[in-house]
């Protein structure tokens, strides 16, 4: 281990991009220390209930009254009896809500990496050039071009699978084979290719789950338990991926309970020259050095540690000049769409648990044909279709039972993800009151929805019914969630954006601090704005180019 | 099946919501729920494995009690009920002892799988209105709150009312029945390590439903 607790290079953090930071540090010789504020979690050993079966789940994975309390925010996503461990105690983790706001956590080894979506979703120029077309936000320094060869990169290592569609507002990756579409959703694919002329498609999610064995992982086994951590390693996760091949250089050197408090800043050599953390669980506190620092505490995570590093350069947040820092969070906006039942495919059912759906591209504001008067930008769908049980339980005994031992009809389901404008009054800021039991300001959240958001809702949830309904699909039902509220998505973003302009932005187009270029932001704050692609893939391939452009910087003696 | 599967065909079967599985608004909090109600005696859980077994009566494949049903509500109402729901359901025993006794002219241990059935059945069209109710009173809270939330009052709280007890039983029933080793492993067609999807599985009728480990 260096002396003096000093390396070559701290990762805070160790979910889906400080898994690849550690990763690509590592691989390039740096001694790398990653802080995670969290316990352990070792691949398969600490996936306590991957394998139980249902009987063996005391409230066969149903919320008890403590669990409900104790995470009375995390249960509002997707926390249950066989999960919970992998989410944060509400009460031990408290936030300020100035507006309704759902933030699920998982303060951990892997951090949500290991409960995420998995969706993966390349992002394109539409996307990377909507700020600058509409005047919302500042631009985005980078492009796709820019990007697109560190989205093959990141896609080679995690194992994508997915389909090649040429769609331009979705660009095609390196993916591993496609998973296939169950019989309802060829045929509903299949009538919305025929009618509809704006280019809507419907195609099969792509998603980090391995539909061969990759890199000496997986292949998925079909139990669609991920959230429980996989024992096949059947999707990409920090624990099942990055966090090994970064131990397996030697360089890495992992240490949880490790709470950072702030970056210390170096007035002279105008650089960070460390962080100090506090131990979770003994207090203690504790000063790190290294030349280059890669913040990836999460969206929120990150910002925080920023705003609480104050020196008398930086007295509002290190590298806050541009009183950008908190401002324009976002988040998807979703629990909005259309379901409904099908009479027919009687002879056919479903075999294996798919843990992906459907996809269907943005197909709104894409060219002057599809530009929508009443809201910008756009969204995407994701659902998919399911021959369930069979409802229709009327009366008690064995003809009740037979008959609940016999599948249902289909059904398809299909709920959006829109697109949240940056807008600079959605922000956070730590209070100077509330503290948590570490002594750290909690953090305060003040983001709504706003304008542009709610008139999307409606076309997303209407031309859900539509599509739906161009399939055969029958007794449609439509919904509108009112208490969906930022955050529930957790796709957080923002709060410490890209920019040209250090008066305008936090971060450079290489993810440095503009005011302290050692110090990177590569997870979710560092968005410019949100698009309605799930963002993971892309803090996945930011990471993997900051990590190469910090790597060349430290070798030409520029950090 | 999957979970959420499972959760909408038990709601669905039982009329509306399934009981203790209301989203809790952030910060809304039930700290006495869970402290109470964990007075069930090994007789009470006998009763409610008759009760099951009369929903899911064993025939070729295994019956409720067998899956240890009555064990599993006690278990899931003393845990993951509200308070209310909670009296409600513990109410429920001693009203079906009553109905039975009028019925049959003694209580629902003594009776015969027939007349148990008769007298649960009985209960269809009480059942039915006291949904009918509910929704109507929840529809009303809705109102209420979006009023409250409209004019900026922040001390509003939702009233709550329970659901019928003979609706909880049934649901428990259902949602015990098919996570239970007997009723998963005897009844579908399990396969916890699929290995592999086919989404266009041929089916012929008869066949039972395909359940996983989720």
């Amino acid at each position: 281990m260096p002396d003096n607790n000093t390396y070559d290079a701290i990762v805070v953090g160790s979910g889906i991009s400080g898994g690849w930071a550690a990763m690509e540090l590592c691989k390039k010789g740096l001694k790398t220390i990653v802080l995670e504020r969290g316990r352990q979690v070792e691949h398969i050993k600490d996936y306590p209930t991957t394998n139980l079966a249902p009987w063996e789940l005391l409230h066969r994975n149903r919320n008890t009254n403590k669990l409900k309390e104790d995470q009375h925010i995390q249960v509002r996503g997707f926390c249950n009896e066989a999960n919970s461990h992998f989410f944060v105690n509400d009460k031990e983790h408290p936030y300020v809500q100035k507006k309704p706001y759902d933030w699920i956590r998982g303060y951990h080894v892997g951090g949500r990496s290991l409960m995420w979506g998995r969706q993966c979703y390349r992002w394109s120029d539409l996307d990377f050039e909507a700020n600058a077309r509409d005047g919302h936000g500042v631009d985005w320094p980078i492009r796709y071009k820019d990007i697109a060869p560190w989205y093959s990169y990141v896609e080679q290592f995690a194992g994508i699978s997915g389909s090649k569609e040429g769609l331009p507002q979705l660009p095609d990756g390196d993916f591993l084979p496609p998973m296939e579409m169950n019989a309802l959703e060829t045929h509903v694919s299949e009538s919305i290719k025929q009618k509809f002329t704006d280019g809507r498609r419907m195609i099969i999610g792509r998603v980090a789950n391995l539909t061969r064995g990759w890199n000496g992982r997986g292949p998925c086994q079909y139990r669609n338990l991920c959230d429980r951590g996989c024992p096949f390693g059947g999707y990409f996760s920090s624990n099942s991926a990055t966090l090994p091949v970064a131990a397996s250089t030697g360089n890495l050197t992992l240490r949880p309970h490790s709470i950072v408090m702030e970056v210390i800043y170096d007035k002279e050599k105008r650089k960070a020259k460390g962080v100090r953390i506090i131990d979770e669980n003994t207090n203690e506190s504790i000063e790190y050095f290294a030349k280059i620092i890669f913040l990836n505490a999460s969206t929120l995570g990150s910002t925080s540690i920023l705003l609480n590093s104050v020196s008398d350069v930086f007295p509002n947040g290190m590298g806050n000049s541009s009183d950008q820092l908190g401002r324009n969070l976002m988040d998807h906006h979703y629990h909005v769409g259309a379901g409904g039942s099908y009479d027919g495919l009687r002879d056919k059912v479903i075999s294996g648990r798919r843990p992906n759906g459907i996809y269907v591209a943005r197909f709104r504001n894409i060219d002057e044909k599809t530009k929508r008067s009443d809201y910008l930008r756009g969204f995407g769908y994701q659902g998919g279709a399911s021959r369930g049980m069979n409802w229709n339980g009327d009366g008690i005994g064995s003809e009740l039972k037979e008959q609940m031992t016999e599948p249902g009809d289909w059904s398809f389901w299909l709920g959006s993800w829109g697109e949240q404008l940056p807008h600079p009054d959605n922000r956070v800021t730590l209070s100077k009151t509330e503290k948590d039991k570490w002594g750290l300001p909690q953090l305060e959240i003040d983001c709504e929805w706003k304008e542009n958001e709610i008139a999307m809702r409606k076309d997303m949830m209407n031309s859900a019914a539509e599509m739906l309904e161009s399939g055969g699909i029958k007794d449609i039902y439509t919904f509108n969630d009112e208490k969906a509220y930022p955050g529930l998505c957790i796709h957080e973003m923002g709060t410490a954006r890209m920019g040209n302009d250090p008066k305008t932005s936090v971060l450079n187009e290489w993810n440095q601090l503009h005011e302290v270029k050692n110090v990177f932001n590569t997870d979710g704050a560092c968005m410019t704005s949100s698009a309605c692609q799930n963002p993971s893939i892309t803090y996945m391939a930011l990471t993997a180019r900051a990590a190469d452009y910090a790597i060349s910087e430290l070798k030409k003696g520029n950090l | 099946m999957d979970r959420r599967e499972l959760l909408k065909m038990v709601a669905a079967a039982t009329g509306g919501i399934v009981i203790g599985g209301e989203f809790f608004l952030a910060g809304c909090k039930n700290p006495e729920a869970g402290t109470s109600g964990k007075d069930f005696a090994d007789s009470d859980i006998a009763f409610f494995d008759e009760v099951a077994e009369t929903i899911f009566p064993k025939t070729s494949t295994p019956g409720a009690k067998e899956a240890k049903v009555g064990q599993f509500m006690t278990v899931m109402v003393n845990d993951c009920y509200t308070e209310d729901d909670q009296k409600a359901f513990r109410d429920g025993k001693a009203a079906i002892n009553t109905a039975c006794d009028k019925m049959h002219g003694h209580d629902f241990m003594k009776a015969s799988p027939e007349q148990r059935k008769a007298v649960l059945v009985s209960f269809e069209k009480e059942v039915k209105d006291h949904q009918e109710k509910r929704r109507e009173f929840m529809k009303e809270q809705d109102d209420l709150e979006k009023k409250a939330q409209a004019n900026g009052d922040t001390n509003f709280k939702r009233k709550t009312m329970s659901a019928h007890y003979f609706t909880m039983m049934k649901q428990l029933t259902i949602l015990g029945y098919f996570t239970s080793k007997e009723g998963r492993t005897g009844a579908t067609r399990y396969e916890p390590v699929p290995g592999k999807y086919i989404g266009d599985y041929d089916y012929k009728k008869g066949d039972k439903i395909i359940t996983s480990l989720s």
